[in-house]
């Protein structure tokens, strides 16, 4: 008896651990997948792998459309990520200073484009682009990029700022440094840690992003785009073998940004 | 002798309400100052606008014959040690302390030697590769006190600065920052609400309240003169016999208080006959005996509690009003007092009539 009410009081627990298991498995599945595919040597989509093969990447690594298509989305994340950080961290000072009327409304606007559906803030941009009869292209792209990534730089960057003690800036400037000074030897130090996150946060949307790209782009494909039409043109193992290599290399950054900001919240 | 700060006429006000009103104060070089009053009565504001924080909503502020009244902080030569220190957390201890010195524009090899030599004023020699995080409060402390040292400044400003650090700490703080400024020759400008630091350290309390200064001088004047009840009630512990001035011969005042006839000599603002006044006495300056007292300034009372701290005794004693009175006996003259009915009495030198 006690051991079956023992058992009963167990289930949520049991059925919790089940759907952890089942969200993992849901998560991991599909990437898993395209991973162990990519080292398939036959063109189509099934198990059992006969044979694996390193080829698919061999082919990624020499496809000159890839590549090109490679540079010019890190180009342009880190033409974002220059902007972005210039005008975030900018925002972060005038919301944290004293004595700025409509610090709230200042916030809420640099954080909007963290909350617009994609599709909508691509639509705007490219009539914005349209109306100034700017051309489409890298210029266009970059702008895009650049208004979606300021909120992470400014959120990140104010809860930083907040951790620092008020008096910092004035015993700066009390030993003799202008504000100029003061900020760089003083403030931007501190920031830090939440910089480089944030600037990490700010290329990996830039390099993902698809919408705005697509809406806003030239004739040059980043590296979105290039998949994008190269799956129109049916899936193939090399697209798996592009896909897998982009997964390695964002997941490794976003983890260190992540690491990099956790510490700074610790310290 | 030109004093080295000198407020001439200082008011701020924060919305309609004056922080500081009318100030006029001068502080002479070499000495240690302090700015003693309770929270919210303009002494850190006062800090602030000569640090450079806070600009003075009139009036002028001179430091070292100088119109420093809208200079900036970076402009001015003083220095604060902070309440929470603000060590830059992402220096060591030796780029803190270099920092006012790199800004100076000092060379590297001076710079370092500087360093060294300020560290081994306040014994932490061996420091200067540590982050602040890794020292303890009061090292922490010194460190702040030495960043603001390094430059040099005319006047070196503390606001509370040992209010973060626990009680025995902060006593050798007080006698370690006493034993700075005397070897320095600086002069230091403390802020604190605490009296007994005040006491301690100080050649020269400001007792302020409300934006203004009650009383100035020495801990000594201050605690034996006080000029007003609120200084006598900041400073140390004071019995207070509320009553009218019957009258008044050369600096010695006669007052009724509820039917005894007390004599106290005058304060510098001198009552009228008729006036009420509240005569201010001491614990310690009161004299307890079972049998009553020859001459004026007697009191009977009865007393409530008498408690033994070895080197004083502590006494409670109610007057027939109602009133508690506290005095302080030295053991070695009683034996102890019985409880019930007792006499108090003090020296008309130790009690002061203050203009209610």
């Amino acid at each position: 008896m006690s051991n079956k009410s023992f058992l009963f009081a167990d289930a949520p627990r049991t059925m919790l651990t089940g759907f952890y298991w089942a969200f993992v498995i849901y998560l991991l599945g599909p990437l898993l997948l395209m991973f162990a595919m990519s080292f398939k040597d036959a063109t189509f989509i099934a198990f059992p792998i006969s044979n694996w093969t390193l080829d698919w990447y061999a082919k990624v690594v020499q496809d000159q459309q890839f590549l090109s298509a490679f540079v010019y989305s890190l180009f342009i994340a880190f033409a974002t990520t220059c902007f972005a950080t210039i005008i975030g961290v900018w925002i972060s000072m005038l919301i944290s200073a004293e004595g700025i009327w409509g610090k709230a409304l200042l916030f809420a606007l640099a954080c909007l484009p963290a909350v617009v559906p994609g599709m909508i803030s691509a639509i705007s941009l490219r009539i914005f682009v349209s109306v100034l009869d700017m051309q489409t292209g890298t210029a266009a792209i970059i702008m895009g990029h650049t208004v979606h990534a300021v909120p992470f730089v400014v959120i990140m960057v104010l809860t930083r700022l907040r951790t620092m003690p008020a008096n910092l800036v004035d015993a700066a400037r009390d030993l003799g440094a202008d504000s100029f000074i003061a900020f760089c030897r003083v403030t931007l130090p501190f920031l830090g840690p939440a910089l480089v996150g944030g600037m990490i946060f700010c290329a990996l949307t830039s390099i993902d992003d698809f919408v705005r790209t697509f809406f806003l782009g030239g004739y040059r494909p980043t590296l979105p785009m290039l998949i994008f039409a190269k799956v129109q043109g049916g899936m193939s193992p090399e697209i798996n073998a592009m896909a897998t290599l982009v997964v390695i290399v964002t997941a490794a950054v976003g983890l260190y940004a992540e690491r990099l900001t956790r510490r700074s919240r610790i310290s | 002798m030109q004093p080295i700060v000198h407020f001439d006429n200082v008011t701020k006000t924060y919305g309609a309400v004056p922080a500081v009103d009318k100030l006029d104060l001068e502080i002479e070089a070499g000495k240690f100052v302090t700015l003693l009053g309770p929270s919210g009565c303009g002494k850190s504001t006062t800090l602030r606008m000569l640090g450079g924080f806070e600009t003075p909503t009139s009036g002028r502020i001179i430091l070292s014959g100088k119109d420093v009244t809208s200079l900036p902080p970076n402009r001015r030569n003083v220095n604060i040690v902070f309440q929470d220190y603000a060590l830059f957390p992402h220096m060591t201890v030796g780029k803190n302390i270099a920092f006012g010195l790199e800004l100076k524009g000092m060379a590297s090899d001076r710079i370092h030697r500087r360093v060294t030599e300020l560290l081994e004023l306040v014994r932490l020699e061996g420091f200067s590769d540590r982050m602040p995080a890794q020292l303890s409060g009061g090292q922490r402390q010194r460190v702040a006190l030495m960043r603001a040292l390094a430059p040099d400044p005319d006047v070196l400003l503390l606001d509370e600065p040992l209010s973060a650090l626990d009680a025995k700490l902060r006593q050798q703080m007080q006698i370690e920052l006493k034993s700075i400024q005397e070897r320095t020759g600086k002069t230091f400008i403390f802020v604190t609400h605490d009296q007994e630091e005040a006491l301690t350290m100080s050649d020269k309390i400001v007792i302020m309240n409300n934006g203004r200064i009650e009383q100035m001088g020495d801990p000594h004047t201050l605690y034996r003169r006080p000029e007003s009840r609120f200084v006598a009630n900041f400073i140390g512990e004071t019995n207070f016999f509320p009553g009218k001035v019957l009258e008044i011969a050369g600096d010695v005042a006669v007052i009724d208080a509820d039917g005894d006839r007390l004599r106290a000599r005058t304060a510098a603002r001198k009552p009228g006959v008729g006036d009420t006044v509240d005569l201010a006495v001491r614990p310690e300056a009161i004299v307890c005996s079972a049998v009553k007292p020859a001459g004026d300034n007697a009191i009977e009372g009865e007393l409530v509690q008498e408690i033994f701290k070895g080197n004083h005794s502590s006494l409670t004693i109610r007057l027939p009003q109602g009133r508690i009175v506290h005095a302080l006996v030295d053991p070695l003259k009683s034996d102890g007092f019985a409880p019930g009915p007792i006499w108090l009495s003090f020296d008309e030198t130790h009690a002061v009539a203050l203009v209610a």
